[in-house]
């Protein structure tokens, strides 16, 4: 099972351009696409997804090609998009149920039992006589989660699965996700680091519609033990760190603004190195194609 | 805060599509009631200008009614929204005051349900400038009864109704209780304006009507046509107090909603339920089945793509019917529809059968609009449903085919139709049932339902359908389909009538219990064909253009279509585009080679051409017509006519003839037409005009014989009017149809002075004066003949019997047909008709004169009451007027396709629709069947036996007479109460008609075949003659005028002469009375102005009453002069007795006083108690307000 993008591009009408020449292998396993806002992510996912022409380039997964057997490859595809809703006067079960029939799963006393699983694996359960209309936003989140898993995906997309999810669903969602099966492709699209650190065998990072790094989030860090220093300074100073360093990124501890730089030895004195973490990659890797970062 | 939150309210419901729906419904319904009689907003239109004060002011009354849902919808959306969307919280956390917040949404959401009114204001004044409107009825623009409507009328009522609607939905934060609580109101007023109607104080009902419908009706009843066409109602009295009692009792209602309204959250039962689901999140995680057990076998083959329609069919049915929006719509139809059930087919009062039939058409009709907002609206919503709720990314992406999902999309639409018909069907048959009818026809309503009504809207819906789909964008493919709507409007007003360019258009097919559907089905099934491939094309489009993702630009689209468009659709598409032009073929060859197609402006033009081309041939004089013999075969199968007969010519002029003219219907098709010895000189086969030329030339008093062999065939179909004389089962023509007629003849001439001009023609040619003799050369039922020989034979189907006039000498079957041989024992008017249909026949006698009725089977309801008025009519009219000249009176039905009954020697066609269905059960109902037979025997005499010259008030003595007949013998069998009821149908009519009338308005001796003239004045004005002159001593004078007149030879009689026989009857004091009834148009204005009651000691009453008269006299065009009154008119006081469960009224006291004052005053002893008082109290003169000449009597009692 593999997953070939290879030279996606696409423009839109009003002259943004989404994807530029973007190739990638993704291989079985959970391959996490890490961007900042508007790099082309979703627009990929939902050209994965079935639901978007690209201009031009191919998506290959196992000999199917995607942008032209879209019912075959709908039929093995699991997507949740970044935002959706519901129909506001159906439960979740019915309404779930209502998907599984449209999942092809035929036999009524399957479906049950997958709509029951999924709504327990997903903590809907007690709440599955609930109207969706009045459902909150997580709620709402973890039943579009069940939804992407219903019937047997070989191919799951998840854009922006976590968001809006306090910190106890997300842990529940990561391990929702980890048991699925690894023989299957998993796209997990992301701003946020840690999703792709804590998950993720394989990643890419992408900007502005193209392809920054792929790899081994493991081995990523690893090229960069070392070269990322950090010290803290005054806020009115961090215009001369700008200047005077490659600074990729600031942040705030404890009310004091802490830079990270990039640089093969020490930058200056003060400065201090740091276990680089995915996010020091994503921040260098954005800083050096001269992206702006969020 | 307050003006930040109106104006939130304002913008945020400006945008919703609610705001424009009502908008466009409010426009259509109110531009189609301007713009055509079709549509119709409260009273009808009547004489008045269509953008009248009145009208304006009554469309924007009667909407403001309909309105109620609209201000609700609005008004309880303000508040309801925020407990719906849980964003109350929201608002009621902010430091915005309970005034702010309620006054803000409140009157935010008020504006907008107010500006909805804008749509019926601007479809007047938009309507009123619409091309084919008479412009005689369009009165200039006027800006203050639109000002007056919306502020005095509209906004009052949307304003009190909002407040009570928007107090409920704010206090019980339900919108079921809100929708609950107008159907209450609804019906709380309906039961009070029935239970005070009865209340003779109009002033206090007219404050207790909340809409003002009592009070604009009490203000407005008075008015004159100038008025109602100018004037505004002065805000004063009534209906001042009126809107001041209920905008303050609105006021009240918002006070204490007010006072009552917390910023508290909503507690209700699903918030419990969503709490609990935080609960049960916050428990441990539950063990549960890992993902990797969740193994469920998917299945994608065709029977799955079924299901999955199946499934998504019935997910998008449920989404529209237990929406808010479709169950109001359904109620509204339905509501309309059982309200207007009540006044269907209503003729003196008197109501018909609610047979299935009528059930269906009005169905059809008042479900019409309601159909195709259903069918808009929901095409709109449907299409866009899962990306308005952004669920599509998820449901595109699933494994279903497309054409799973638009499938099930289109059958829910189309589900939801067949609901609104079911429900429509179910109101019905209600109102069946409660007419205490019970043959139901439940396959009719099938067949009427689903396929005649049901497939052009299923068309419709499919149209809707494929404008979403292709214009992507909602709001266009709403504005796409108004234009659709339009163009069924516009393109038949610009002679674009062909039904196989208008989508969805069916030609008509109107059901007759004889005929049933007959020969209209061919066209109706073949035309639903035809547009139903048509419409599988654009259904492929829809597949092909069906978004499935998130496709926007028009490249993404077409590239993702040229994908689809694979062999499949391509074959579908063939397929269906193969099918269209095919069927479309077979029409073509039907309605445009097999017959021939002509638009309007075509059949205008050709009426030009032949008056243009033969006009000149008019004066040239011509052999008469003295005997008819005629051989008809009718095959009603092939609804064909074969006729071969004879017309026996004699020269009764002083000079040779030499040629003879003949015209013909260009639709017969002649196998022979000659006159022996003579060659044709001129053939003009196109528009139907031979002229033969005689050698040697017919010398006077010399005859000869033109001989025809004609046929008519209605070989296959037609787009527009089908041939309804000619049909499977009610055959019925008359000669003027298909024989052959001598010389010009003027009645095919336009009439229109404005076609007229664009033709190039001179001003119509009104009809000869009353005083020219040359013109009474001819009656002016023929031009070509004075009395007949008659003989005829007919045949038809075996299954049939055929009628003409004449006696049956003898009946035979032969080669399969039915033979009939008619003839007639003395001479008769060139004037005669054959029916043939499957008949029963009831059979009776008055003295030696033989009775039949043929009817159809079912329709035996009102049989013998015909029969009844025959003898009836044939006792009283033989006693007052001159035997009867025949041995037998036949009353033969004929399908509803006309509707009306008309009398030929011996013979009286009847319309299934005029009186055989009539609902005769109540016994207080008018019995129009019993009149309308009187009437048709009546013509025997008046008509058949003395027959006007073509000239001027001709119709005075056939229609006129034949209506005082018919007055006669009903108020024999009836009493002159009745009488009253019926008078004031006729008064009614006269009145309306007078302001319809678009040449001239004649006195009635110069009548020019105007029937609100001759009809309706002329009941009025010879009852009233009676009245003056006495029954016996009128009769006396029509009998000498029968004799004196009867079976004469040219010249004619005239009006003159006939009132020559009138004015010695009339007493020398009321000789006056000839000149205001007859000969001029003369009204009065008659009121009873006080009654006072003094009993007295000995037990008698005293009455003291004044009342007022004036008198004018009006032109043609309905200008008025008042003239001095200087008339004996009845001063009456009326008792009231118990008849029965009912009270009827009877005179104490009645006398014709001479009025030569506008105010007058009597004092009048009664010794009983009186009722009422006044003056004319039976309506005998002619007065605008009839009601008003009596009033209650009042007093010391």
């Amino acid at each position: 099972m593999e997953l070939i993008i290879d030279r996606l591009s696409k423009t839109y009408p009003n002259g943004v351009r989404a994807l530029a020449d973007v190739s990638l292998r993704i291989p079985t396993g959970m391959f996490g696409l890490l961007g900042p806002n508007g790099a082309g992510k979703s627009t990929l996912m939902r050209t994965i997804a079935t639901l978007q022409e690209p201009d031009t380039g191919s998506v290959r997964l196992n000999g199917l090609d995607v942008l032209k057997q879209k019912d075959e490859v709908r039929r093995i595809l699991g997507y949740l998009p970044q935002e959706f809703g519901v129909y506001p006067k159906v439960s979740a079960e019915a309404l779930l149920d209502h998907f599984a029939v449209l999942k092809g799963i035929q036999n009524a006393k399957e479906r049950k039992e997958t709509v029951k699983a999924l709504l327990h694996r997903t903590n809907l359960h007690g709440v599955r006589k609930q109207k969706l209309g009045s459902f909150s936003g997580g709620m709402k989140q973890r039943f579009g989660i069940a939804q992407a898993l219903l019937g047997n995906p070989k191919l799951i997309i998840v854009d922006e699965p976590t968001a809006g999810l306090d910190p106890g669903e997300r842990r529940r969602f990561h391990n929702l996700l980890s048991e699925i099966g690894e023989n299957i492709v998993v796209i997990l699209s992301t701003h946020i680091v840690d999703d792709v650190s804590d998950l993720c065998a394989q990643m890419a990072i992408i900007s502005n519609g193209r392809v920054l790094l792929t790899g081994e989030p493991l081995q990523a860090i690893q090229d960069l033990r070392g070269k990322i220093w950090k010290k803290t300074i005054l806020k009115a100073e961090l215009d001369e760190y700008h200047r005077t360093f490659t600074v990729i990124s600031t942040r705030l501890v404890s009310g004091k603004t802490e830079v990270h730089v990039f640089s093969e030895g020490q930058p200056a004195s003060g400065f201090e190195p740091v276990d680089s973490s995915l996010e020091d990659v994503y921040f260098t890797t954005l800083k050096q194609h001269g992206a702006r970062a969020v | 805060m307050f003006k930040e939150i109106y104006t939130f309210e304002f913008r945020y419901q400006l945008r919703q599509p609610l705001f424009a729906i009502c908008f466009v419904l409010f426009f259509l319904l109110t531009f189609g009631a301007v713009t055509s009689d079709a549509v119709i907003i409260g009273d009808p239109v009547g004489n008045l200008n269509r953008n009248a004060s009145l009208i304006i002011m009554q469309f924007m009354l009667i909407m403001s009614m309909i309105g109620v849902f609209v201000a609700t919808a609005f008004v309880s959306n303000s508040v309801y929204r925020d407990f719906e969307y849980n964003t109350d919280s929201l608002f009621f956390t902010t430091p915005i005051t309970r005034f702010d917040f309620l006054g803000g949404r409140f009157l935010g959401s008020l504006t907008l349900a107010f500006l909805v009114f804008l749509g019926v204001a601007s479809a007047i004044m938009i309507g009123s400038f619409m091309p084919w409107l008479e412009a005689e009825r369009i009165g200039p623009f006027m800006f203050g009864p639109y000002l007056f409507s919306m502020f005095v009328l509209v906004l009052p009522n949307i304003f009190l109704t909002g407040a009570i609607f928007f107090s409920i939905a704010t206090l019980t934060r339900s919108m079921l209780y809100t929708y609950a609580g107008v159907v209450a109101f609804f019906v709380c007023y309906g039961v009070a304006a029935s239970a005070l109607g009865d209340l003779q104080n109009e002033f206090l009902l007219s404050l207790l009507d909340p809409f003002g419908l009592v009070t604009f009706g009490l203000m407005t009843k008075y008015w004159t046509i100038v008025e109602k066409n100018t004037a505004i109602i002065p805000l004063q009295g009534a209906l001042l107090y009126n809107r001041l009692i209920w905008v303050g009792l609105g006021a009240a209602v918002l006070l204490f909603t007010y006072s009552r309204f917390r910023f508290t959250a909503a507690a209700t039962s699903v918030k419990r339920a969503a709490r609990k689901g935080f609960d049960e999140l916050a428990t441990a995680e539950r063990p549960a089945a890992g993902l990797a057990q969740l193994v469920a076998s998917q299945a994608f083959s065709r029977l799955a793509s079924l299901r999955q329609y199946l499934y998504q069919t019935r997910i998008e049915f449920l989404g529209i019917v237990k929406g808010i929006p479709f169950l109001i719509l359904l109620f509204l139809g339905v509501l309309n529809l059982s309200a207007s059930s009540g006044v269907l087919e209503r003729l003196y009062g008197t109501h018909v059968y609610p047979l299935t039939h009528l059930m269906i058409e009005h169905i059809q009709g008042s479900y019409l609009l309601f159909v195709l907002i259903i069918m808009t609206f929901y095409g709109g919503e449907l299409v866009w449903r899962e990306r308005s709720l952004k669920l599509s990314e998820v449901t595109d992406a699933m494994p279903v085919p497309s054409v799973a999902v638009w499938a099930s999309k289109l059958t829910a639409l189309i589900l939801s139709m067949v609901v609104v018909l079911l429900a429509g069907m179910l109101t019905t048959i209600g109102f069946q049932v409660y007419k205490g009818f019970h043959q139901f026809e439940l396959g009719l309503y099938f067949k009427g339902l689903f396929l005649d009504i049901g497939i052009p809207f299923l068309l419709i819906a499919i149209l809707a359908f494929f404008l979403q789909v292709v214009a992507n964008n909602k709001y266009l493919g709403f504005l796409l389909m108004v234009l659709y709507f339009l163009s069924l409007f516009v393109l038949p007003a610009l002679h674009l009538e062909h039904r196989l360019y208008r989508y969805a258009t069916v030609p008509e097919s109107p059901y007759s219990d004889m005929n049933g559907y007959g020969h209209f089905v061919a066209p109706m099934l073949w035309f639903n064909l035809y547009w139903t491939f048509f419409a599988a094309a654009l259904l492929v489009v829809v597949h092909v253009f069906w978004v499935r993702g998130t496709q926007t630009s028009l490249k993404e689209r077409l590239c993702a279509a040229r994908t689809r468009w694979g062999r499949a659709p391509k074959l579908a598409a063939a397929c269906a585009l193969v099918a269209f032009a095919c069927t479309g073929a077979y029409i073509f060859y039907n309605t445009n080679i097999l017959n021939t197609y002509r638009t309007s402006a075509e059949d205008e033009e050709r009426s030009a051409e032949f008056e243009k081309k033969y006009k000149r041939y008019e004066p040239v004089a011509q052999p008469r017509v003295t005997g008819v013999r005629a051989d008809v075969d009718i095959y009603p199968v092939e609804r064909r006519v074969e006729i071969r007969g004879t017309y026996e010519l004699v020269n009764k002029t002083a000079a040779p003839i030499r040629d003879v003219h003949v015209v013909l219907s260009p639709d017969v098709r002649i196998a022979r037409l000659g006159i022996q010895g003579s060659r044709e000189k001129m053939q003009d086969a196109d528009l139907g005009y031979h002229i033969f030329e005689l050698a040697p030339a017919l010398q006077p008093a010399r005859s000869c014989r033109l001989d025809f062999d004609l046929s008519v065939g209605s070989p296959g179909f037609v787009s527009g009017q089908s041939n309804t004389n000619v049909v499977h089962n009610g055959t019925f023509f008359n000669s003027f149809d298909y024989f052959p007629h001598l010389g010009y003849t003027r009645h095919a001439e336009l009439q229109d002075p404005n076609k007229r001009k664009k033709y190039g023609l001179p001003a119509v040619q009104r009809m000869a004066k009353v005083d020219d003799v040359a013109a009474r050369g001819n009656n002016y039922i023929s031009n070509e003949a004075d009395w007949i020989t008659f003989e005829t034979t007919v045949s038809t189907s075996p299954d049939q019997i055929a009628i003409a006039p004449g006696y049956l000498q003898r009946e035979w079957v032969e080669n399969g047909r039915r033979y009939f041989h008619y003839k007639m024992d003395s001479p008769i008017l060139d004037f005669f008709s054959y029916l043939s249909a499957e008949y029963e026949v009831k059979r009776d006698r008055w003295n030696d004169v033989a009775i039949e009725v043929y009817y159809h089977q079912p329709h035996a309801y009102n049989v013998d009451r015909m029969i009844d008025s025959v003898k009836k009519s044939l006792d009283y009219f033989t006693a007052n007027f001159s035997p009867y000249q025949h041995r037998q009176v036949r009353i033969v039905e004929f399908p509803r396709y006309a509707r009306f009954a008309q009398s030929f020697p011996n013979t009286i066609p009847y319309s299934e629709s005029i009186g055989f269905i009539t609902d005769l059960r109540d016994p207080e109902a008018i019995d129009y069947v019993f009149y309308v037979t009187a009437h048709e025997v009546a013509h025997q005499w008046w008509a058949h036996q003395v027959i006007g010259g073509n000239v001027q008030g001709a119709t005075l003595m056939s229609e006129s007479l034949a209506q005082y007949a018919a007055l006669m013998v009903m108020e024999k069998e009836y009493g002159a109460d009745r009488m009253r009821k019926f008078l004031k149908y006729e008064l009614d009519r006269y009145l309306k008609g007078r302001g319809r009338e678009l040449i001239e308005e004649l006195p009635l001796y110069l009548v020019e075949n105007q029937p609100y003239i001759h009809y309706n004045k002329g009941s009025l004005t010879m009852y009233a003659l009676r009245d003056y002159a006495g029954e016996q001593a009128l009769n006396g004078a029509l009998a000498g005028y029968v004799r004196a007149a009867a079976f004469q030879q040219p010249p004619y009689t005239n009006s003159i002469e006939f009132l020559s026989f009138i004015r010695p009857v009339v007493p020398d004091r009321l000789a006056a009375i000839v000149r205001d009834m007859f000969e001029t148009m003369t009204l009065f204005d008659n009121r009873a102005a006080e009654v006072a009651v003094h009993r007295r000691g000995d037990g008698t009453y005293r009455v003291a009453l004044t009342v007022s008269a004036r008198k004018f006299r009006a032109d043609g065009k309905g200008k008025e002069t008042e003239i001095p009154i200087n008339d004996w008119v009845d001063i009456a006081v009326l008792g009231e007795k118990e008849v029965g469960d009912r009270k009827e009224e009877f005179p104490l006291y009645i006398e014709k006083k001479l009025i030569t004052q506008p105010s007058s005053t009597f004092e009048i002893i009664v010794d009983q108690p009186p009722a009422k008082a006044g003056i004319d109290p039976y309506n005998k003169l002619i007065d605008r307000n009839g009601d008003d000449n009596v009033k209650e009597a009042h007093g010391a009692g």
